[in-house]
């Protein structure tokens, strides 16, 4: 699975100390999902597109082998 | 996400208190009146040889076992899963050496305290080596 939050949050203009802060998780949680290495749970998952305001596909894409 | 069964955040000092406490214990343990040879044969409950052998050893698991399961600052959802994944290693590591002893050895006092130590040892090693990764993570 791919994502899009370091690019959102460019747009948002905040950091991933701040986008943590806003869900509720660690700085860390964000930077390994950022980074792929962490696949987040359904629920963190629609809590980051809220503080995006965007759908949760538009956030997190599918890729071929998931 | 909500994480039962942990204790609070501070108990993780308790812990390391409790072990440093244990430490000296078993060090001065002649000084402090266990002389182990003496009543080593004697087969009583709660000589000197079981009473040093159980405090101790409730001081070590006690302490080991609070700073295995503290809370973090914060508890969130990838910590929960590296728990999990770090208790699977711990339990298969466990198994794994209990199997070679029980073949090799038939030191069954020792083979209980390898069983005892060994799970919540890996665990707290192999949990903080996670978290000490994700730590430098974000600082490249």
């Amino acid at each position: 699975m791919k994502n899009n939050i370091r690019v959102e949050r460019a747009i948002k203009n905040i950091t991933q100390a701040d986008l943590a802060d806003q869900v509720g998780v660690s700085r860390q949680t964000i930077n390994t999902i950022e980074s792929n290495k962490y696949v987040p749970s359904t629920v963190l998952a629609l809590k980051i597109a809220r503080v995006f305001g965007k759908p949760v596909e538009e956030v997190f894409i599918l890729e071929e082998e998931d | 996400m909500k994480s039962r069964f942990l204790f609070p955040y501070w108990c993780r000092y308790l812990g390391l208190v409790l072990i440093l406490v244990h430490i000296p214990i078993v060090m001065f343990k002649k000084d402090l009146g266990f002389d182990l040879h003496e009543t080593q044969p004697s087969s009583n409950l709660f000589n000197s040889h079981h009473l040093f052998f159980m405090t101790t050893t409730l001081l070590m698991a006690i302490g080991l076992f609070l700073i295995a399961f503290a809370k973090e600052k914060i508890e969130d959802e990838q910590i929960l899963q590296l728990r999990l994944d770090s208790l699977q290693w711990a339990i298969y590591v466990n198994y794994i050496v209990l199997v070679i002893s029980l073949i090799f050895t038939n030191d069954t006092e020792h083979i209980l305290f390898l069983n005892l130590l060994i799970p919540l040892v890996f665990f707290i090693i192999r949990f903080r080596w996670k978290i000490f990764q994700n730590n430098r993570l974000i600082k490249e």
